[in-house]
């Protein structure tokens, strides 16, 4: 393959996204870019949980299974977690998620984001979004 | 007596204030005299300091007071005539007629499409849109009912047309109908009626009369989505975008010869929120605001005005506005204005002009003072008992809320609203619950069994055109419809609007439904509004899911039509997958404890003790001081009334000390607080190191604040007697003769000493301009030649008494301006006495100017009380940034904490004078005592369950808790004929608020999270992944 066509591939290329987003914070910036009508590429996937420390780490694990080629989990920033700490342990599993992508799946780490995002964030929602959707389409899709 | 009360004004703070009285135990007629509830903050667009979108918030409140069996909603109906007292009023209320039959109107519409008479001005939207002569004033209208206009009508004005009645299906036109007199007979009477913004009335200087100057209100319609201009920002005179837009603030306010001569308090803020959204709407639009002073009064506003400059790019001139003309060519603007930073005279060209005009009391408040026999004060707004209560009017009975008051914001409206509830509550205590019906579901609740094949119903909202219009929504549903599972789906205009609640019901019943969808906005402000729909309809309240295609589809895809839509299908096919496992969950009851524990003896924790003493509860009071009253103790006078502090202190230390329902505990601490809502143990230490303890259902947090000492900062230090702060100077005023004041002839005060910073302390502390405009008053009258300077920045003098309050002091002092970047300098001289010489640069005038002064006060911030973090562990409860307790929403819960059951008020949330802190107290005792009338409540249904027969007892869960609603229990286990001892984990579902974290935590998958287990979170995964990579496979 030329490098020519691989680029057109990429820029051809929609990946599916999945985000885990926690009720609070994150979601709550997903609405506010919808009402600030901050736009951003359609490819992400949003599934609510109260919090981000409800994400476990076999559902990003499944989601690459089923060939998801991103996920992102996102929740608050640490020390704003409505559950006081539920943000940590996302945090703590979340690097020994790493360990097993790179590692056993061999999975490039790029693929699986962690970002914080609050409330009044709106902006910063739909920039997290567009820049892992790019960043993503930059690695083109995730094959088996 | 009647245990029933009359609100009048369906604004937020009527809102509000019904749905408090409805829970403490009141049914509640509320009257609004115009066709909708929603008032003024239906009209905005957001509201600062979150930007959450205002009718997000406020349409599931309106929906809520709709469907309360305990209120009566009388809109278009006016208040005639009252007659009794309190307890025992008679109100004769007018019924206007709306030419509709408001029993059956289903809100279609059909009669406005087809309605030929021409449009006139619509007033919702500040008549820059257009209605018909039937119309309803907005989509989200509550009730969703229609009205002619009479005037208009050609039916009703000349006898001719009737096409609405030809029209209409449900046969609810009824051109007959009359005026109307209704009688009732009530206890309390609450007046809420809100303000208004006439910015015709100010002089032809402020160009009202051009096209392109619209007032504030004006332009949040003009902002909002749902506006005239459906949200993109145009000039009225030509529909073109406008570049250069100019905020002019004090248009009218704080100004003696036009307008009003108090400062309306919300607009610094609410323009930087107009400012920061312009911008947001189009990144070239150039904002620039005209301000006087920056008065942000409220929590975090002032920060949230800097944002606007730092973070947005909006520009902020201090000025003088002389006069704005119209280029007669381009309707341009141009704003002739004196430069307060240089002094010269200046023109500016802006496209559009925003005047922030003056708020004044809603057009027929004296009439109505008239009807009700209560007074109003010098500017019209409605007069409050004393400074000390400013929820009750001059008349027994007769409560006030609100703008009608006196200038404020919407949390502050709430909280007062909260505390009218409550003092209502402590008046009629013995007829409680005498009016009141229980919400009770006429339709019982269906059995759904898990081997029951999943019957789903799926709704599509177009939001008007907000969905509708960037998403192909039929397409949607014929998408859906294809779904196993899926009996009905179907498209609706406002899923949110009471016909589509009956609907639903509809839809449930004859499908004989037991799942439903709502594809339309968010689940955080939307979902219970549908879950109770579906109670209605005899379905288990979690049996529902919601998509939001709005926030994430159709506003942030607006070009993208295609993907928006398929993105959409994909997201109600997730939300279908889950469906299909959803259970039915049970809510508990817990029984509540009927006594109160109020942590800090302040004045706001005092206010609140008593108001929830009087309603019959036993209260605890812990303090940690050795006497009660908190900061009060060290003031001197009073501000605004001039009234020495200690005289009300004495009388509210009495007041609980006789209350026979307060328990005090002074010199005291809080050492333990366990449990939950309802049911918390508590462990008091007294002074005598013992511990008491005893149960409480509900917690007030009022720990109060206190003053910075800036040690190190304009040579303060603890010892100088020469510089010191205002509190200081307080309690030397209050303790002390005048002698001390023998060898000082110069004083300098300097105002935001440590606050407003670009780092460290970046609030506003709002009361602090007060207390030195004040004190530099009663040290002239002690030695009227003192020669006193004021350094200060912006004056805070928001709020309807304190510009004039400040006008009339102004006289005693010289008022130098710095600014952040010319921090006054101070050196000590050398010499026989203290002398200081005070080196600043004067921003007025642009010169430094030098001086001696003899004694410097400060004004700092006041800051949190001490060892806050320790408390907020205890209680688990967040505080923010500044270290203030953060509340649950920052608008429309400022008293919740976000665990339910703890409440907050006074200075524990914000620095605040003694009367807000006063009926700030009073609402949290409202919000508190709600949960104690009810003597019981449900916990939710959104909780872990351990499964026993996984679970390896390893405690991992136990360490996750951040509730501590997780124990390891030692269980026995018979195996064969063994006893064996084992661990396994417990989970208190009432400590548990359903994070799902130790879900996540376990190593063997023995938990599951409610609603959010491990199935329903995979098949959701599944759906969207599957079908997408066994179409890439076909490919």
């Amino acid at each position: 393959m030329t490098k020519a066509v691989s680029k057109v591939e990429k820029e051809d290329f929609e990946p599916y996204i999945l985000v885990f987003c926690c009720n609070w914070c994150s979601y709550a910036g997903a609405d506010l870019a919808g009402v600030s009508r901050f736009q951003y590429p359609p490819n992400v996937r949003i599934i609510r949980v109260m919090c981000s420390g409800r994400v476990d780490p076999a559902f990003v694990l499944k989601a690459l299974k089923n060939r998801a080629d991103g996920v992102l989990i996102s929740g608050c920033h640490i020390g704003d977690c409505h559950y006081i700490s539920g943000n940590e342990y996302t945090r703590d599993r979340f690097e020994r998620l790493y360990n097993i992508i790179i590692k056993q799946l061999g999975v490039n780490e790029k693929r699986v984001k962690l970002e914080w995002v609050s409330a009044s964030e709106g902006k910063r929602f739909a920039e997290v979004i567009t820049e892992f959707t790019n960043e993503i389409k930059e690695l083109g899709p995730l094959r088996k | 007596m009647e245990g029933s009360v009359l609100v009048i004004g369906g604004g937020i703070a009527g809102i509000q204030c019904s749905l408090d009285l409805t829970e403490l135990g009141y049914k509640v007629y509320l009257v609004e005299r115009t066709p909708s509830i929603g008032g003024r903050m239906a009209q905005l667009d957001k509201t600062f300091p979150t930007n959450d979108c205002s009718l997000c918030i406020l349409a599931p409140k309106m929906v809520e007071v709709f469907r309360n069996p305990n209120i009566e909603l009388l809109t278009y109906h006016e208040v005639k005539e009252i007659t009794g007292a309190l307890g025992d009023f008679t109100a004769t209320i007018l019924k206007k007629p709306r030419y509709i039959d408001e029993t059956k109107c289903k809100g279609c519409g059909d009669c406005a499409t087809k309605c030929p008479k021409i449009e006139v001005p619509n007033l919702f939207d500040m008549n820059l849109g257009k209605r018909k002569s039937i119309y309803i004033p907005f989509p989200q209208a509550v009730p969703p009912v229609y009205l002619i206009d009479p005037k208009l009508c050609l039916k009703l004005t000349k006898g001719v047309c009737g096409v609405c009645e030809k029209v209409c299906e449900a046969e609810a036109i009824d051109y007959e109908q009359k005026p109307q007199d209704i009688q009732l007979k009530i206890g309390a009477i609450v007046v809420a009626t809100g303000f208004e913004m006439p910015a015709e009335k100010l002089s032809l200087r402020w160009g009202y009369q051009y096209e392109n100057v619209v007032s504030a209100l004006e332009y949040e319609r003009i902002l909002c989505a749902s506006g005239p201009f459906g949200g993109h920002v145009l000039r009225p005179s030509d529909h073109e975008e406008p570049e250069k837009i100019a905020f002019i603030q004090c248009a009218g306010s704080r100004d003696l010869h036009e307008g009003v001569p108090y400062c309306s308090s919300v607009c610094c803020t609410y323009t930087a929120k107009e400012a920061i959204i312009t911008k947001e709407h189009s990144e070239k639009s150039e904002c620039y605001v005209f301000r006087h002073d920056i008065r942000a009064y409220g929590k975090n506003f002032y920060e949230f005005t800097q944002r606007a400059q730092q973070e947005y790019g909006v520009k902020y001139y201090q000025t003088k506005i002389s006069q704005i003309r119209e280029d007669p060519e381009t309707n341009d603007l141009l704003i002739h204005y004196e430069d307060l930073k240089t002094g010269e005279f200046k023109d500016f060209k802006a496209n559009l002009v925003v005047l922030a005009s003056p708020l004044v009391p809603s057009r027929g408040a004296n009439e109505l003072a008239e009807i009700l026999g209560i007074e109003l004060d010098h500017y019209n707004f409605f007069k409050e008992r004393s400074y000390f209560n400013k929820l009750q009017s001059s008349k027994d009975g007769i409560f006030l809320c609100g703008f009608c008051q006196g200038p404020m914001d919407i949390p502050e409206t709430v909280s007062d609203a909260s505390g009218v509830a409550s003092q209502v509550a402590t008046l009629l205590n013995s007829v409680k619950f005498t009016q009141i019906k229980e919400k009770e579901f006429e339709e019982p609740e269906k059995e759904v069994k898990p081997s029951e094949e999943p019957r789903i119903g799926v709704l599509i909202c177009h939001c008007g055109i907000n969905i509708g219009k960037y998403v192909d929504v039929p397409d949607v549903v014929e998408e859906i419809k294809k779904l196993p599972n899926v009996v009905h789906c179907e498209a609706n205009l406002y899923s949110c609007s009471s016909d589509s609640q009956e609907r639903i019901k509809e839809v449930i019943k004859e499908n004989d439904l037991n799942r439903f969808i709502v594809a339309s906005c968010t689940p955080r402000t939307h979902e219970t509004l549908f879950q109770v729909t579906c109670q209605e309809a005899g379905l288990n309240k979690y049996l529902f899911e919601m998509v939001n295609i709005r926030d994430q589809c159709s506003w942030v895809h607006m070009t993208e039509k295609e993907a928006a839509t398929e993105k959409s299908i994909d997201l109600v096919k997730m939300a279908v997958a889950k469906a299909r496992l959803l259970k039915p969950q049970k809510e508990e009851t817990l029984n509540i404890i009927p006594s109160a524990l109020v942590i800090g003896g302040g004045v706001a924790g005092m206010s609140a003790a008593l108001n929830i003493a009087d309603q019959g509860f036993e209260t605890y009071l812990v303090e940690k001081d050795n006497k009660l009253g908190g900061i009060l103790n060290y003031l001197n006078i009073l501000s605004p009334i001039q009234e020495k502090g200690s005289i009300f202190l004495n009388e509210i230390i009495d007041k609980v000390k006789k209350n026979k329902n307060i328990k005090i505990f002074l010199e005291s601490k809080l050492e333990n607080v366990k449990g939950y809502i309802g049911n918390y143990d508590i462990a008091v230490c007294d002074k005598e190191k013992v511990i008491n303890d005893f149960k409480v259902g509900t917690i007030i947090v009022a720990t109060g604040g206190k003053e910075l000492k800036p040690n190190g900062l304009f040579q303060y230090n603890d010892k100088n007697q020469n510089v010191i702060t205002q509190l200081e100077l307080e309690q030397k005023l209050k303790d002390q003769n005048g002698a001390w004041l023998k060898n000082i002839n110069r004083i300098t005060t300097i105002l935001c000493a440590n606050s407003r910073q670009e780092e460290g302390i970046t609030y506003c502390s709002n009361i602090c301009c007060a207390t030195a405009i004040k004190n530099i008053n009663i040290l002239k009258e002690i030695k009227p030649e003192l020669e006193i300077t004021v350094l200060y920045r912006d004056l805070q003098m928001a709020k309807k008494e304190f510009e004039d309050y400040y006008r009339q002091r102004r006289k005693d002092a010289i008022f130098l301006r710095y600014d952040l970047t010319n921090i006054p300098e101070i050196t000590k001289k050398k010499g026989v006495k203290e002398n200081y010489e005070i080196k600043v640069f004067d921003t007025n005038l642009q010169e430094e100017i030098e001086f001696q002064t003899d004694l410097i006060i400060l004004s700092t911030p006041m800051i949190p009380a001490d060892n806050l973090e320790e408390l907020a562990k205890m209680l688990k409860v967040p505080i923010d940034k500044n270290g203030f307790f953060l509340e649950a929403h920052v608008k429309l819960r400022p008293l919740d904490f976000a665990t339910d059951g703890i409440f907050l008020c006074g200075c524990a949330q914000w620095p605040k004078n003694i009367q807000d802190s006063i009926s700030q107290a009073n609402g949290a005792a409202g919000r508190a005592s709600r949960f104690l009338s009810a003597k019981q409540i449900k916990t939710s249904g959104l909780i872990s369950e351990v499964n026993p027969d996984k679970c390896i007892g390893c405690g991992k869960c136990v360490e996750t808790c951040p509730y501590n609603a997780i124990e390891l229990l030692d269980i026995k286990m018979e195996f064969e004929d063994l006893d064996l001892n084992i661990k396994q984990s417990y989970i208190n579902s009432a400590l548990c608020k359903g994070c799902g974290t130790c879900a996540a935590t376990c190593p063997v998958g023995a938990i599951s999270v409610k609603h959010y287990d491990f199935d329903q979170i995979g098949v959701m995964i599944d759906s969207y992944l599957l079908e997408k990579t066994k179409l890439l496979e076909e490919l």
